[in-house]
């Protein structure tokens, strides 16, 4: 253990000296103000809206400020209060001739239907000229390019990265209270069968049972230990192995899987109410000492931490690597390549001059200058350069007691058109929060071994579809997600029984009554097409 | 309320249609005009809209405007009654339907009855008003209240086990989500739906009551051969107009309370017609759904009027 630890240390300070050099690396852009007399219209899908605390954007110091730097009229707007995000933004483009001019959502999967039906520019013959900060960067990591491209080749978004190169994808896993960890002289779980044994004496000592927010569980919960790959969300578990497109919920591993989780639901070692169970629902428990092991986010974490501190109680809860098989294997834990599916394009109801504006302005989150104003604000006001050479956050940050008040003058904290620092984790996240992420994250000494666990074995980002591809997905992609999803909560509760194998016999069989041969299949050839991209 | 048509006046009859309007137009001028903002209204929201209707037949393509996308014939109607889910939506969809009008159709029928004969007028008000309020909750809100109330330490499951029952979690259970949907939709309408009958209670001739008593008719005597009938028009034509929404199972609160492990009873049209429509932005197939949806509405409003109109001979026309 004390080996990973040490391990983790090096391989963190490594990080921070590379992501200096990404720093760098990013070249100064055109000259900000761009002193433009337009007003451009800026749609904001979720992540880089203003904070909680203001009633609208012309409150935001982000927003206002950016407008301030660009030189440009940014009429900002953002999904209605109360809508689900997602779902307003398809109300939006079921309109394309009232649509901003820039969008910031998820568009990749759709890109060449947008593309042909003319509702974004491809910005291919532009954007070398008029976004040379993030061509440049584009161009200092080959996959990079590969995922912001459509498979002939034209540009048509710009991304969201993580300076860290998918460290922090890895943001999730399993955790324990220390404490009781110690008053149980037990060490920290490092196979599933010793994580199971916690899970045992936590039960037997304290009345506590294995219990998670399904949003964090779903993902790909604790599968990599049976060299399975996703839990219960489907659009997760597209998984690739050998240049092979598979589905992870029917594959033998998974099973074995399952049958663990329904023992465990079985001998009342898991919470039953993890089926409804929230990130807010959870507290209550993990508050009244429920709960002692568990899967959560490190936001989450820290939140449970804080909320102890606040209390007067000591933190306790810790991140615990992913638990491996009892032979040491492991295939996947949840991960990336520090590439996101959070886009922004640029919409028709800009006119070609209006275009280069908007291109020249999401540009600038790419320069020198925009990368520091889009992590941490304005200089000197929210953030000031330490004598180390990495910027901290003043006391109007520092002091503020909302919650992540950085939020009110950066826009990376989640995510958006630009790249995240990873120093602003580190500014964000306490001390257990950041181990945590260090100890999900680093499985193997090996480079390439880690890596194809934490990113590698994932359905990559930025593989877009053809028109037809997405006709045809349609017409019979509607309902696996929902089969697969429903069959697993139904095997682990019991109602379909996992160690029987006719039950697991006829839900092969009927997967296929979901098309999933049909889906496999332009999974497959569109993932083949990205490859040779 | 009146329920048979007004006969028109036998003045116009032997008219052509547009002489009489033209006549009836002059005589009433300002009615039209009063009535004017309504048809507009009308024309603007329901009918109009209609027209986007012929998406369910096209492969509708924003950019491409709902006339120039590629007609498909019936292919997403094909593609909806060949979904392996379609049967089970149209099951649920009908349970959860007619289970709320057995259950909850008669509730505010039934206070408004109880309110009826509570003569203290204090405490009249107070019961009514205690009841409209769960109204006026947000659905988010109780729906929230719900899930904890019914998780595994939660107040009913504790109930539950007080009574010989076993403790669980009861939204995890498929069984339990009928109850709990169908009992709280009481809970909450109940107040609100029962003051359509108050009000039609108020409408019935006192005289009748007291020339019963004369005639030495109990409480119950007159509940059931002088309040139940003065009642029975507004009760029919509710639930005329309930039958044609018997498809209409409110997305909202299915959403809010549903998860995978109750998808098998819980799932609805309306669930599906947003998952497909909203989130995965399959807009003509969502039509076609909302389409089938509105015709068998239709088939039960007409059958429902029908009978009613053949028993009762009252009906909506």
């Amino acid at each position: 253990m004390k080996k990973l630890l040490t391990l983790a240390l090096v391989l963190c300070m490594a990080l921070t000296a590379v992501s200096g050099l990404a720093v760098e690396l990013l070249s100064a852009g055109d000259t900000y103000p761009l002193n433009s007399d337009k007003t451009v219209t800026w749609y904001v899908q979720e992540n880089m809206g203003p904070h909680e605390k203001f009633i609208n954007w012309t409150e935001s110091p982000f927003h206002t400020g950016l407008n301030k730097n660009l030189g440009v009229n940014v009429d900002w707007k953002f999904p209605t209060t109360g809508t689900t995000p997602a779902v307003f933004t398809n109300t939006l483009m079921a309109d394309p001739d009232t649509l901003p001019n820039i969008m910031t959502g998820y568009f990749m999967d759709q890109a060449n239907l947008l593309l042909e039906d003319e509702v974004i520019w491809d910005l291919t013959p532009y954007i070398q000229e008029y976004a040379p900060a993030y061509y440049a960067f584009l161009q200092t990591n080959p996959a990079y390019d590969k995922a912001l491209k459509t498979d002939d080749g034209k540009y048509y978004a710009f991304g969201f990265f993580r300076e860290d190169g998918g460290w922090n994808d890895t943001y999730l896993g399993p955790v324990v209270r220390k404490d009781w960890l110690d008053e149980c002289g037990l060490a920290i779980p490092t196979t599933i069968s010793e994580f199971e044994n916690v899970i045992r004496v936590f039960n037997q000592k304290y009345g506590a049972k294995f219990s998670f927010a399904m949003s964090r569980f779903q993902y790909n919960g604790l599968a990599g230990a049976f060299g399975a790959y996703g839990t219960t969300n489907a659009g997760w578990s597209w998984f690739v192995k050998d240049g092979k497109v598979g589905l992870g919920q029917v594959q033998p591993e998974f099973r074995n899987y399952l049958s663990w989780l329904n023992m465990l639901w079985d001998e009342g070692l898991m919470d039953q109410d993890v089926i409804t169970l929230d990130d807010t629902s959870i507290k209550g428990k993990i508050h009244n000492d429920q709960v002692g092991i568990s899967v959560t986010s490190m936001g989450q974490m820290n939140n449970w931490n804080n909320e102890r501190m606040a209390k007067g109680e000591e933190a306790v809860w810790v991140g615990i690597p992913y638990p491996k098989a009892d032979d040491g294997s492991l295939s996947s834990v949840m991960g990336g390549f520090g590439i996101g599916s959070y886009t922004g394009v640029i919409t028709k109801t800009a006119d070609e001059e209006t275009m280069k504006l908007c291109l020249q302005m999401l540009d600038y989150a790419y320069t020198q200058e925009g990368f520091l104003y889009f992590n941490y604000g304005t200089e000197g006001v929210s953030w000031t350069m330490g004598e180390n050479g990495i910027p901290q956050f003043t006391e109007l940050v520092t002091a503020d007691t909302d919650t992540e008040p950085m939020r009110k003058y950066n826009a990376m904290t989640y995510g958006g058109t630009g790249i995240q620092a990873t120093n602003l984790l580190y500014l964000k996240n306490a001390a257990p929060a950041i181990e945590a992420n260090n100890t999900w994250f680093y499985n193997f000494e090996d480079e390439a071994q880690n890596l194809a666990v934490t990113g590698g074995w994932r359905w990559p980002v930025g593989v877009t579809f053809t028109v037809d591809e997405m006709d045809l997905i349609n017409i019979y992609g509607g309902s696996i997600g929902t089969y697969v999803t429903e069959s697993f909560q139904a095997f682990l509760t019991g109602t379909m029984d996992i160690d029987d194998d006719a039950t697991w016999n006829k839900y092969l069989k009927d997967a296929e009554t979901y098309n999933l041969s049909k889906i496999l299949k332009i999974r497959q050839d569109c993932y083949d097409r990205y490859l040779a991209r | 309320m009146t329920v048979n048509p007004v006969k028109p006046t036998p003045v116009y009859k032997e008219e052509p249609f547009l002489k009489r309007l033209v006549l009836d137009f002059q005589k009433h001028k300002y009615k039209y005009l009063l009535i004017l903002p309504i048809i507009i209204y009308l024309i603007l929201f329901c009918y109009k809209p209609m027209y986007g209707l012929v998406i369910a037949f096209k492969n509708y393509r924003p950019t491409r405007g709902i006339w120039n996308s590629k007609w498909v014939g019936f292919m997403w109607f094909e593609t909806f009654f060949n979904d392996p889910y379609f049967w089970r939506l149209l099951r649920n969809t009908f349970s959860i339907s007619g289970l709320s009008i057995l259950f909850g159709f008669p509730a505010p029928i039934l206070l408004a009855l109880l309110l009826n004969e509570v003569h203290n007028d204090k405490f009249k008000r107070t019961v009514q008003t205690i009841t409209y309020m769960p109204y006026f909750i947000s659905l988010v809100v109780t729906c929230s209240l719900l899930k904890i109330y019914t998780m595994e330490n939660g107040l009913f499951p504790a109930i539950m086990e007080f009574f010989g029952g076993t403790r669980q979690n009861l939204l995890a259970s498929p069984k339990y989500f009928y109850p709990i949907y169908i009992l709280s939709d009481i809970w909450q309408g109940i107040g609100w739906n029962s003051i359509i009958y108050l009000a039609a209670l108020s409408g019935i001739d006192q005289e009748q009551y007291e020339a019963a008593k004369i005639d030495g008719a109990n409480r119950l005597q007159q509940v059931l051969h002088i309040t139940l009938p003065g009642l029975m028009p507004t009760i029919t034509i509710l639930f005329i107009l309930r039958m044609g929404n018997i498809l209409n199972v409110g997305y909202e609160k299915i959403l809010l309370l549903y998860n995978p492990s109750t998808y098998e009873v819980a799932d609805v049209l309306s669930t599906y017609t947003y998952r497909t429509g909203l989130e995965n932005q399959q807009y003509s197939l969502s039509t076609a759904v909302g389409l089938f949806n509105t015709m068998v509405n239709v088939c039960f409003l007409l059958i429902t009027n029908y009978i009613s109109k053949k028993t009762t001979e009252s009906g909506l026309f």
